[in-house]
Formats: C-alpha cells, sequence, structure tokens
C-alpha cells in the first residue's frame, strides 16, 4: 500500500527537515517543515507557500442546481455571478451545524464547494433528490500567504488582480491553472491537475526566493486561523453528523453571521432561528506561554465555557485560545482563570488569568489558506 | 386561479370524513380525487359476468364518532365475523365470542383454558390503547404498560401465551397489517391496536357493510355537501412563507387553499407533493428508508356455489397460515420477490350474507394474500390465483370457478390510488399530533390508522382549532 500524499509530496518531503507528518482528511501532510513559529511569522512579514490539496473540493452540477443550492445552504447563492464566491453554512434537520465552506459559481449551472471537512454523504444525499451530480475533485491546490503574494504571481506571469472571494481559470505559461481567493484576507490559491503538481511548486518556489518564500506546514496555517478566529471543525468542534442533531449550533462557534434569516429555504432553518443558545465564541488571550486547549475556564469561580484550540502565538508573544463561553461573561477584557497541568518546567497544576478579547486577534493584512 | 378555505387531497373515507367535519364548520371545502371515480380503496372490482369484489371485505376501525355526527346510515351485512383457521388437517379453529375455547381445545387443552385470560389481557391492553387512538387528549393514560410492547413481536408475544401452532398462527394475521410481519418488534402492538377498534358496538369486531364499502363512500357522500372534482391530480403542494398556499393539479391548474388535508400516505405527501428537500433531508431519507418492500394481493373467485367448511359459519374470516413460521418463509419470500411457497391469506364470502354481489346462485370468495412482493409479473399471478384455488379447493370438493380476478399490490395502488401506507410501530403510541402534523403548518395528514374516517376527523378538528 502505497502513501496517500498530495501531488507536491516529493517536493514536501525534500523540504520537510524536520520529518515532521500529520494527516488531514486522510492525506499525509507536513507538520511543519522546521520550525512552525518562524513559518508563522514569514506569512506574516514575506510569503509562505503552503500545500492545501486536502481540502475538501466538490463539484455541483445540473439544472436543479440553484434549487439545491437554495435548500442546502444558509446563504442565498443566486445572485452570484460565475466567479464569484460567498461563505455559507449547511445544517442538519435539527439545526445542528454540519460544515462551512465557500461555494463559488463555477459556470451557468455548476457551483464548486470548498470545505475543510468533507460531508459527503449528506450532500451526495440531498443532490441526488434534486438529480444535481456531485463529484470530488482531486487536483494540487497551493495557497500563497503573505504581503509579497501578489508580487510573486506577478513576477511568476499570472494575471494577479482578482477580488476575494472569487475564482478565475487562467492560463499561465502552458498550463491551464484556477486561482481563487477564498482566504479569510489577501492570499491566493492555485489549483492545478495532480499531474502538473511538481511543475507548480517549481515554478512559485524559484519565483519566490528573492521575496524569501519558504513552504509552511499546517502548525503555521493553524496558528495563522486562529489568529484570525475562525473556528474549524473537527480541530475545534465536532460537526453534526447526525440528520437531526441540535448542536453544535452556530451561534455558538461565532457563525450565526453566515445565517440569513430572510434566507427561506434551507435545511434546518426554523429549528437554527429558533435555537437558544447561551455560549458564544470569543478570543482568549492567555497569560503565558502554555497553550490550554480544550480546558474549562472560571468566572467569579463559577465555569463559565471552555477553550477549543490554543496555541503559542508568535505574532503577539503570548498563548492564545478560542473559547465557547457564557454570553453573561463574553465581554471583551473580561477575566478568566484556567489551570495548566503539570509540565516538565512546573511539576505542579497551576491557575493562570486569561483575558476576553475581540476576534480575530490579529487583522494584520495576511490570509488564511 | 379557484379559491376554497381548506382543500383535501384524495376523495377516500379518510379524504371525504375530513371534507366532511371541514364543511360542517363552515369552511368551503374542494376534495380533489386523481381518479374519475371516488373511494379508493372502498371501491369494487367487477369482474366475469356481474361480480363485484369489494377491494376491502372487511370494516374493523370505523370510528363509531364519525358514524354518529354525520349521522352515516350504514347497513351492516354481518356484524361480527368470527376469526377462523382453516386447517389443512379439517381441525379448524373458530375463534367465536362464545365458542371459541371448545374450538381451541381440539389443538390443545391448555391453550383452551388460556384463551379466556389471554382475551381479558388483550382486551385490557386495548383500552389503554384505545385512549391514544380514540380522541385527542380527552384521556390522560399511562403508557407504561404499552411501553414494552414497542420492543415485542407478535409472534413472541403469543408464544408466552399458546402452545399450539395453528392458533398462534391464526391470531397471528391480524399482526401483519401493512407489510409488517408478525417477527417484526413492536408487532404486538398491532395485535393490541386491532383489538383497541370496535364495530357495531363490539370491541374487537371485525364487520361487512351490505352493499360493501362502496355504500359507505355513499354514506360519506350525502353527509358531506362538498365541491368535489374527480379527475384533479394533485402533482404539487405549494408552498409560501414556510406555510401551506394551495396545491397544483397535474393538468397546470392551481387551486389556492390556506389548509391542505391529505390522504395520501405521509410518505408520497412530504417526499413526492412538498417541493424536494421542504421537510429536511434527514426526514426525508427516514421516510424513504420505510418505504414497505411487500404487499398483500388481491384474489377474488367467482363460484358456482357458496364453499362451505366443516363446522365453520359462511360469515367468518377464514385464515390460512399453517404455522408460525410460515410467516417467516413468506416474508423472505417476498422481500426476495419471489411468491411464498405457502401462501397466508385472509378470504371472505362476502356473497353469504350480501347476495347483491353477485349474480343470483353464485357466489364470490376473495382473498387477500400477504405477504406478496410489490410487482408481480403475469406468470406470477396466474401461479398465485392457482395457489388459491388449490389452498380451497381441498376443503371444499367439487369446487367450480367460473371466474377469476387478481390484483397485485401495484396494481391496486395505481388503479385504485390506495397507498403504500407501512403500519409504523413509532406511530403506535404517539399522539395525534405526531400522527398527522406535518412539518409544514396547516399542512395535514388524514391517511393514517386504515378504513376508519378517524384520522379524517381528528386532521379536520386540528386544522379548525389552528385556525380560530
Amino acid at each position: 500500500m502505497s502513501l496517500r500524499a498530495t501531488p507536491f509530496h516529493a517536493r514536501v518531503a525534500a523540504a520537510n527537515r524536520g520529518n515532521d507528518w500529520l494527516t488531514r482528511n486522510g492525506v499525509t501532510l507536513a507538520r511543519a517543515y522546521d520550525d512552525a513559529h518562524e513559518e508563522a511569522l514569514a506569512a506574516r512579514f514575506r510569503c509562505v507557500l503552503v500545500d492545501i490539496s486536502w481540502r475538501w473540493r466538490v463539484m455541483l452540477e445540473g439544472p436543479h442546481v440553484m434549487e439545491f443550492l437554495g435548500r442546502l445552504l444558509t446563504r442565498d447563492v443566486s445572485q452570484l455571478a460565475p466567479g464569484q464566491a460567498l461563505k455559507a453554512l449547511w445544517l442538519a434537520d435539527g439545526g445542528g451545524m454540519r460544515g462551512a465552506g465557500a461555494i463559488a459559481r463555477y459556470g451557468k449551472e455548476s457551483f464548486l464547494l470548498v470545505s475543510t471537512a468533507p460531508d459527503f454523504d449528506w450532500i451526495a444525499r440531498a443532490a441526488s433528490r434534486f438529480d444535481v451530480g456531485m463529484r470530488e475533485i482531486s487536483e494540487g491546490g497551493l495557497a500563497l500567504i503573505g504581503p509579497h503574494a501578489g508580487a510573486i504571481l506577478q513576477a511568476a506571469g499570472i494575471d494577479f488582480t482578482l477580488e476575494p472571494l472569487s475564482l478565475r481559470k487562467t492560463f499561465w505559461r502552458g498550463l491551464d491553472v484556477t486561482l481563487s481567493r477564498f482566504g479569510e484576507q489577501g492570499g491566493y490559491e492555485i489549483w492545478r491537475d495532480a499531474d502538473d503538481g511538481l511543475v507548480v511548486w517549481d515554478r512559485l518556489m524559484r519565483t519566490g526566493a528573492p521575496f524569501g518564500l519558504q513552504p509552511a506546514g499546517i502548525t503555521a496555517t493553524d496558528i495563522l486561523d486562529l489568529e484570525a478566529g475562525i473556528a474549524r471543525p473537527i480541530r475545534d468542534y465536532a460537526p453534526a453528523r447526525d440528520g437531526n442533531a441540535k448542536t453544535p449550533t452556530p451561534k455558538s462557534l461565532g457563525l450565526e453571521i453566515l445565517i440569513d434569516a430572510s434566507h427561506e429555504t434551507f435545511n434546518g432553518r426554523a429549528a437554527c432561528l429558533a435555537a437558544q443558545e447561551t455560549k458564544t465564541l470569543v478570543g482568549l488571550e492567555i497569560d503565558c506561554e502554555t497553550p490550554a486547549p480544550f480546558t474549562p475556564l472560571l468566572h467569579n469561580g463559577q465555569i463559565a465555557g471552555h477553550t477549543l484550540t490554543s496555541l503559542y502565538s508568535p505574532a503577539l508573544r503570548r498563548a492564545i485560545a478560542l473559547a465557547q463561553i457564557e454570553i453573561s461573561a463574553s465581554q471583551p477584557g473580561t477575566q478568566l482563570v484556567l489551570t495548566l497541568s503539570p509540565c516538565a518546567e512546573t511539576p505542579a497544576f497551576r491557575n493562570i488569568t486569561a483575558r476576553v478579547t475581540d476576534l480575530p486577534f490579529v487583522s494584520a493584512p495576511i490570509s488564511q489558506p | 386561479m379557484s379559491d376554497c378555505d381548506a382543500l383535501v387531497i384524495g376523495g377516500g373515507v379518510s379524504g371525504l370524513t375530513a371534507a366532511a367535519y371541514l364543511a360542517r364548520a363552515g369552511l368551503r371545502v374542494i376534495v380533489a380525487e386523481a381518479r374519475n371515480k371516488l373511494g379508493g380503496a372502498c371501491e369494487s372490482m367487477s369482474f366475469g359476468e356481474g361480480f363485484h369484489a369489494p377491494l376491502t371485505q372487511t370494516l374493523y376501525a370505523l370510528d363509531p364518532r364519525v358514524v354518529k355526527d354525520l349521522k352515516l346510515n350504514l347497513k351492516f351485512a354481518v356484524r361480527d365475523m368470527a376469526l377462523t383457521g382453516l386447517r389443512a388437517d379439517g381441525k379448524h379453529i373458530v375463534l367465536s365470542r362464545d365458542g371459541a375455547a371448545r374450538s381451541i381445545a381440539v389443538h390443545s387443552q391448555a391453550d383452551a383454558k388460556a384463551w379466556k385470560r389471554f382475551r381479558r389481557e388483550l382486551f385490557s391492553l386495548a383500552r389503554d390503547m384505545r385512549a391514544l387512538w380514540w380522541d385527542e387528549g380527552t384521556f390522560s393514560v399511562s403508557r407504561e404498560r404499552l411501553e414494552p410492547f414497542r420492543r415485542l413481536s407478535a409472534a413472541a408475544w403469543l408464544d408466552g401465551w399458546f402452545e399450539s401452532d395453528a392458533l398462534k398462527a391464526t391470531l397471528a394475521f391480524d399482526a401483519t397489517e401493512n407489510g409488517l410481519s408478525p417477527f417484526e418488534p413492536g408487532s404486538a402492538l398491532a395485535l393490541l391496536w386491532r383489538a383497541s377498534q370496535e364495530m357495531c358496538g363490539l370491541q374487537g369486531a371485525v364487520a361487512a357493510l351490505a352493499g360493501g364499502p362502496p355504500s359507505l363512500v355513499q354514506a360519506l357522500l350525502e353527509a358531506a355537501k362538498v365541491d368535489i372534482r374527480t379527475g384533479a391530480n394533485v402533482s404539487r403542494i405549494l408552498l409560501a412563507n414556510g406555510a401551506v398556499a394551495g396545491v397544483e393539479l397535474a393538468s397546470g391548474e392551481t387551486i389556492a387553499a390556506s389548509i391542505v388535508i391529505s390522504s395520501a400516505s405521509r410518505r408520497r405527501t412530504l417526499n413526492e407533493l412538498l417541493p424536494t428537500g421542504a421537510i429536511g433531508f434527514a426526514r426525508a431519507d427516514s421516510m424513504d428508508r420505510a418505504n414497505p418492500k411487500t404487499g398483500t394481493a388481491k384474489v377474488a373467485l367467482a363460484l358456482s356455489a357458496l364453499p362451505m367448511f366443516a363446522g365453520v359459519p359462511s360469515t367468518a374470516r377464514f385464515i390460512l397460515a399453517e404455522r408460525l413460521e410460515s410467516y417467516a418463509a413468506a416474508y423472505s419470500a417476498a422481500r426476495a420477490g419471489r411468491l411464498p411457497d405457502e401462501l397466508i391469506m385472509e378470504a371472505v364470502t362476502p356473497t353469504a350474507a350480501d347476495s347483491s354481489l353477485a349474480p343470483i346462485g353464485q357466489h364470490l370468495l376473495i382473498a387477500s394474500v400477504r405477504p406478496v412482493p410489490l410487482a408481480m409479473n403475469d406468470e406470477m399471478k396466474a401461479q398465485l390465483t392457482a395457489k388459491v384455488i388449490a389452498a380451497f379447493a381441498r376443503h371444499v370438493p367439487g369446487m367450480h370457478v367460473v371466474a377469476s380476478e387478481v390484483l397485485t399490490p401495484a396494481e391496486i395502488s395505481s388503479r385504485y390510488g390506495a397507498q403504500d401506507l407501512k403500519m409504523n410501530v413509532a406511530q403506535m403510541l404517539a399522539n395525534w399530533d405526531e400522527r398527522l402534523r406535518t412539518p409544514i403548518s396547516s399542512l395535514m395528514l388524514c391517511g393514517e390508522s386504515a378504513i376508519s374516517g378517524r384520522a379524517g376527523r381528528i386532521a379536520a378538528a386540528m386544522a379548525i382549532r389552528d385556525k380560530t
């Protein structure tokens, strides 16, 4: 049995100095090429190249695709022009969140859905009710993140004028590639058939060398994600998998902005709008350098919530976390207490203070893929 | 664009009952029936020369309140048809209201002794069930006694009471309602449900109407002075703002209505008539999975003489099922698309008490054979008829079949619009809200619970209460 690798694996393996790997969506990926914190900082000041082939991408097409997406997604896609995209959620009947992603109009009757976590059975089953065809796309994808991203593309000969949340097919020195900007801020993604993956990688790395372009691993992009204040499925929460699930609610993950209450037809609408949620998503600055993932949070001696992903932020030079917390304790500046487990440095439990902050943590012009 | 206050889909007993109650409340009602004739499962099939075989031969759940409220003038040909097991060895079991024990004793003394206790227990449980099925909210019932039956199969429950296979196989037939197998968990509830019904004031009785079920449809038509449109095939239910707004017919005509009551099956109403996905993807999926794989075929035989069975009254209903295990074998065969080796059936001779259904001197024997595959080819149909004839000919020497007619489950639903309702065990202990309401406001179902009219009455009452 061979490794389930991305089209860039040969180059990734050569660059992975620590031989540090993980899998996401069943694909082998570099956790970090060298120093994850350095890679995260490079995305802020120069530019990094990230293998994002593990993203789940499906093409939905058919005469009734618009009707189908009107039922599936929490926002109306009927006004999208070809090439435009928006972010939306899809919910279970009970209003629980099954997934989040970007939906882009590809053609008249075709849409591309991109998400970090797959939900094949649910969407395929629903699509079949509308005679909408669904196929997974396995292209190689690379993201360029950082202030120099545009300049590198220009130097490489790609027309990089592209609005955020849009995509364009373009011809790049003999290769048909798809250029998209689905990341939260800035940043570009380039998609190309798996066979030509290495050509794309080599071209970008060569052109990017004078700009200080370096590859970045999953830990670095997780840091950027966290700094941008985005809760991700699987990493931060277990997406609803039962068809009638009521949890997690979009509100508890700070995603209620992706629900358009005036959009009348989406699945789970009534339950979602009626749901009473007492918790919300906030950012947490922890007063130490040790991250505290999935740890209870005390407010005035009472448990008021818990952290989700927590990582050291090299940009803020302290540990930060996403947290689900009672709305009453979610005001920015609210002081909370958490307990860190013993570690080699401090072999005892210790109480650390943390403060609620607005999201995103960092609004610098970086992008996350 | 025509307008009405309430539209009822389907002109069968349930639909007409709902329409009658809505009209009584002063609403303008339209009944849309896809076919050119009313009645659905209550129609008769004509065959041979002058034979009219009712599709539904027996009536066991007609709501007495509907009869009273709508002042239905019904004449019964038989008031209490005895459940009778026809045995290959001739030791027939006649479970009549008083003589049952004597008949059982031929097979087992112990069972004859247990019979009285069994009936008391059955009727006592049925009383609890009755509170859940008769009216909404009139009783506060404890479901505690019934809860264990959710997981109990009819076969297992009967096994606990009796030793004689002949008796158990006969009793188990009433648990085979609509695609349910007596070995399925919860099928014991079907037995209780049957026992909780009453006809002509007798609990658990099975009756036959003079003139057959079409006379019930006729009586309902006289009671329901509403606008009835035949040939109006509803192809879609229209929504506006998440509530029902009317229907669209196959002809393209739309009828605006603020209440829609559908006597089509839950699955057809929610998955086929509503816009795709309107009820939620998970619910639509679970409904698709609940689709029955087997059904009931009807075989009508026109006979030159009334078939008589030794020691059995002709107005009985005859069950042919040799052993409890016969059901298991029959279900596995039917699910695999084959005709079972040993057919399980209920047969009646309606002409024994009602001579209007056949030419003078001639008689009808109608068998409801289940389980059988939903669709059958001509060869299987011929085989089915031959097997039914053979099953009775062994008891009736010299039986002469003048003509015969067979309808497969698929033909019954396509020709008469009778629906693929599967007895939903989960709903047996539910309340009426769960049974009749849909996720769409002002869209109600009334096709549940066999030919009783009760669902129609309660659906109409709920719709009227919602509006005021």
